[in-house]
């Protein structure tokens, strides 16, 4: 970690990456918290 | 309460920009410059500059905090970013919450040392300046994440 962070462009591709990671978490999280029924609605909206 | 929201807002944008501004000044600017300085300059950063940039930069973390808290608690949903039932933008208040705790607690305190600000050991300068720059790399790399956290609650990415 520190050779990264000693590094202004690792740092920054690091920074970018994360936030590719927290794209996808947030996504996780809100799918993990819909209930049932939100969760169909959700698929049938992905599919129109 | 439309105004008193905006005004918080304002404020704490305002105070995001001189904080997040200042951190990637000494990033982006001041870190990488410091070997291309001539010796008999470099007390004009050290005594002068730093210290000066580094008030403004503690002050700007915590408004930040301080008015994004206040516009959360006034908007209503405080509680439900902070225990990620709104992960748009609790991941963005956590983050910046953790940034803001770097710049008081480990940042400042080391630089304080580093810079001479207080008294101490000369062994420790080095040691203790090394600390805070990747600390204040560590808060660059999330401020990435913070940003894009932020601004997803206006323009969801997924």
């Amino acid at each position: 970690m520190g050779k990264i962070l000693e590094s202004l462009k690792l740092t920054i591709i690091a920074g970018v990456v994360l936030t590719v990671v927290m794209i996808f978490a947030t996504n996780a999280i809100y799918d993990s918290q819909m209930s049932a029924p939100e969760a169909a609605a959700a698929d049938i909206m992905n599919n129109m | 309460m439309e105004a008193e929201l905006f005004l918080i807002r304002y404020l704490h944008v305002l105070s995001g920009i001189m904080w997040i501004g200042i951190l990637w000044y000494f990033n982006f600017v001041q870190i990488p410059s410091m070997p291309k300085i001539p010796d008999e300059q470099k007390p004009a950063i050290g005594k002068v500059i730093a210290p000066e940039a580094l008030f403004w930069f503690r002050w700007g973390a915590f408004f930040t905090v301080f008015f994004g808290l206040a516009l959360a608690w006034r908007s209503g949903y405080m509680m439900d970013a902070l225990m990620l039932k709104e992960p748009n933008i609790g991941i963005g208040m956590w983050l910046g919450l953790i940034m803001a705790f770097n710049v008081w607690f480990i940042i400042w305190p080391a630089q304080k040392i580093a810079l001479g600000i207080v008294e101490a050991d000369a062994s420790e300068k080095p040691a203790n300046a090394r600390k805070a720059m990747l600390f204040s790399r560590t808060n660059t790399m999330l401020s990435i994440p913070m940003l894009a956290s932020m601004i997803s609650v206006q323009n969801p990415i997924m």
